[in-house]
């Protein structure tokens, strides 16, 4: 009699669990839409913080300095993105990721946007559901080996073992360009950089292959950097930069407009050494647009962001143009401007911002 | 019961005594508890599907041309061509490997250590306490990454030890001279291991078959012979040419130093293993210790009694006996080692967690591979645990 019971209990239960869980499943799924067409911007404002996904280990990008704070070139855009939507770049929480976990991170909502030296690719836009914004950083894959083994060329690798890391675009351009023309190669794959760093330098790999300013970074890192070299060949085109989840489209927005402000500026002269004296005193309409102050006693355009109309100020004022990031960050590695992809357009460069307008 | 339950409420007028009834009567509360739970069970699991089924399902993407490279194959011929199945059925043939030699090794580790444990000699006795002592339970992690560092000590590929050219040791790996066949050497391999399985359940059966016929051949022989049979039969049909392979170092015309032929035990392979297998013997140490110190004294005393050597006493008497509580935790033992191979992806050792993630990052489905990894360990663990309850069966019987 009692095991009958039992059992009619259970039975019971799990029928009106069951009726429970039908009755409940439209209004869940209502949630369910609502939430997956998230606006991540409304949320940084409540917040009042950003979660920024970064790298904290490659120097002059994002890494962990001395005293404990990350800082770089990335971690830069992360503060202009929080001095944008919030009014102040300290105002951010940064998550480091590895690059095999960074967009399990994004997609899972761990992390409001992502500025870990990430290349676009179609696979990576449409596939993983990211947005790609802007490039920041026009980059491209090399290769270092030690000078003492006379490599001068990928063709000269022939049956050489390269270290790798796992999970990136790198991976992929690398089996291209050795299997693609025919050439044996070992791939030595590491899921993180130390390890990689350890086999490098122990000779357990004869080259090493990541994008040239991540090369450029860790050979600055050597304690004789003249012993390794970067061959000059590129092994594919590597555009960086942040990233948003697909179907965010107000953040979106915001970060690829702080991206092309910071070029703007660049481009228009304003620096965070006198931005407030051009706020004040604007020259021209275009400038006044840029930092949201009238022109000439008019009222300042409202682009529709949805964050205050003078957010390049903020940014201006507290992290600086696109050329002072990039002097205080990348110039030390040896990473010159001049001739190169990242100059200004007007310098035959591809830092190019559309019209503020 | 319900209908007595129902006639209470009835017989109250008012529904606040109704209510009492119900608060007073002990197997409502339970299933009122009960109900609350499985609600909030089935809204958790509802929410957790739904959110499974909003992402991506499917395994089409393993389809597509892999493109990336990896390090390590062994018994498949992996290129970057190869669809994704392939390179995850390379990782699954990795972890594998690592696990089946890691299992072996651990086990007479464990089982040496176990018995010098128990020895009276001082020295044997103390190295054996030192190495369970020191090595038990130091994170693993750390372990795996320390014999990589250790084993990228070894030379250089450019000052590489030869050994006369019968060996090359460098950090890239110790090459070791190896016997090998032209070709179908894995199908080979293959044909050899059915034949050890076929031969040791004939002698199985024969063994019993001559304790009622005296006369009859000596299973061992008739094993022996058996497996003799399909190891010729598969060597003459496979074609296979045995050759010594004696690894060779070489230079290219550009300079590049390269090494190859024979067994080779890669830094990787080699630290994942030193690893899993000092980790993982610390605790059967222990087991074998345990279950031989669980049995009677008097079993080690009726042995000597009897005049057997100490080699005797332990093969004949004291081991099998142990088996018997030894099999149960070892088991767990294995599964573990199985598990912790994943660790792998910290120092480039290819298994199956690491391909996977790599296939991944490059195409995304996160859930179908994750969910697959999943499949993939469990196939191991049950086949690891029929294996051992098998086992275990057999030691149990009474007078086995």
């Amino acid at each position: 009699m009692l095991n009958y019971r039992k059992k009619f209990i259970i039975v019971i239960s799990l029928l009106f669990s069951m009726l429970i869980l039908f009755a409940c499943s439209e209004e869940e799924s209502t949630t369910e839409s609502s939430t997956s067409g998230s606006n991540t911007l409304a949320t940084i404002i409540d917040r009042g913080e950003l979660v920024c996904g970064v790298n904290d280990n490659l120097t002059g990008f994002g890494v962990i300095n001395s005293a404990g704070e990350f800082e770089g070139f990335d971690i830069d855009y992360c503060k202009a993105v929080a001095a944008a939507i919030l009014g102040d770049s300290s105002k951010v929480e940064y998550v480091p990721l590895t690059a095999s976990a960074r967009f399990e991170a994004l997609a899972a909502e761990e992390i409001d946007i992502l500025i870990r030296n990430t290349t676009w690719t179609a696979s990576r836009d449409r596939d993983l559901g990211n947005d790609f914004t802007a490039p920041t950083f026009y980059d491209g894959q090399g290769m270092m080996v030690k000078a003492s083994s006379g490599y001068d060329s990928i063709e000269s690798m022939a049956g050489a073992t390269v270290c790798v890391l796992q999970g990136t675009t790198t991976e992929l351009n690398l089996d291209d360009r050795f299997t693609g023309s025919g050439i044996a190669y070992t791939p030595l794959t590491f899921e993180t950089n130390d390890p990689l760093q350890a086999a490098y330098e122990e000779g357990r790999c004869d080259g090493w292959t990541t994008d040239k300013s991540g090369l450029a970074s860790k050979r600055a890192g050597f304690s004789n950097p003249s012993d390794h070299v970067v061959l000059a060949e590129t092994l594919s085109k590597e555009p960086l930069g942040p990233l948003t989840r697909d179907n965010d489209s107000e953040l979106y927005d915001v970060v690829q407009w702080v991206v092309f402000g910071m070029m703007q500026a660049e481009e228009s002269g304003i620096s965070s050494s006198n931005v407030s004296s051009m706020a004040a005193n604007p020259t021209d309409p275009g400038m006044a647009r840029l930092l949201g102050v009238g022109f000439d006693g008019g009222e300042p355009t409202d682009f529709g962001f949805g964050i205050p109309v003078d957010f390049m100020q903020n940014v201006i004022s507290q992290v600086g143009n696109y050329g002072e990031v990039y002097d205080k960050h990348l110039v030390p590695l040896g990473l010159t401007r001049e001739g190169s992809l990242n100059a200004q357009w007007t310098e035959g460069g591809l830092i190019y911002a559309p019209p503020f307008r | 019961m319900l209908s007595h339950l129902y006639n209470q409420i009835k017989s109250q007028s008012s529904i606040s005594e109704k209510l009492e009834v119900l608060r007073n009567d002990k197997s409502f509360r339970k299933f009122f508890v009960q109900f609350i739970f499985a609600i909030f069970m089935a809204f958790f699991l509802f929410y957790l599907i739904t959110r499974a089924f909003s992402l991506e399902l499917g395994f089409g993407h393993l389809t597509s041309r892999a493109g990336f490279g990896i390090s390590h194959t062994f018994l498949v011929d992996y290129t970057s061509n190869n669809s994704r199945w392939d390179a995850y059925f390379t990782g699954v043939i990795n972890t594998i490997r690592v696990s089946l030699v890691g299992i072996i090794l651990a086990t007479i580790l464990g089982v040496l250590m176990g018995l010098a444990r128990l020895s009276k000699n001082f020295l044997v006795n103390r190295i054996a306490a030192g190495y369970v002592e020191f090595i038990r339970n130091t994170p693993l992690l750390v372990q795996i990454i320390f014999w990589q560092l250790v084993l990228l000590q070894l030379p250089q590929i450019s000052n590489a030890l030869t050994f006369g050219g019968i060996s090359v040791w460098s950090n890239r790996g110790i090459l070791l001279p190896f016997i090998n066949t032209i070709q179908n050497g894995s199908l080979w391999v293959l044909v050899l291991l059915i034949g050890l399985v076929i031969s040791l359940v004939i002698r199985s059966y024969s063994s019993k078959y001559k304790e009622e016929n005296v006369n009859f051949i000596s299973p061992n022989i008739l094993s022996l012979i058996t497996f003799l049979i399909i190891a010729l039969a598969g060597y003459f049909i496979l074609g296979i040419d045995l050759y010594t392979d004696v690894p060779v170092l070489e230079v290219n015309q550009y300079g590049t130093y390269i090494q190859s032929g024979g067994f080779a035990l890669t830094p990787e392979f080699a630290a994942i293993l030193f690893a899993l297998v000092l980790y993982t013997g610390t605790f059967i140490t222990e087991i074998v210790r345990g279950s031989i110190q669980s049995l009677p004294k008097g079993q080690t005393e009726a042995a000597q009694a009897l005049g057997l050597s100490n080699y005797q006493r332990i093969t004949l008497i004291i081991l099998p006996q142990a088996l018997r509580s030894i099999i149960p935790p070892l088991t767990n033992q294995y599964l573990n080692l199985t598990k912790n191979s994943s660790l792998s992806v910290a120092i480039a050792y290819p298994d199956v967690f690491m391909v996977s993630r790599t296939i991944m990052n490059n195409a995304g489905h996160a859930l179908p591979m994750l969910s697959l990894i999943l499949i993939t360990f469990l196939c191991l663990s049950l086949v690891i645990s029929l294996f051992m309850n098998l086992l275990n069966k057999r030691v149990t019987r009474i007078g086995a």
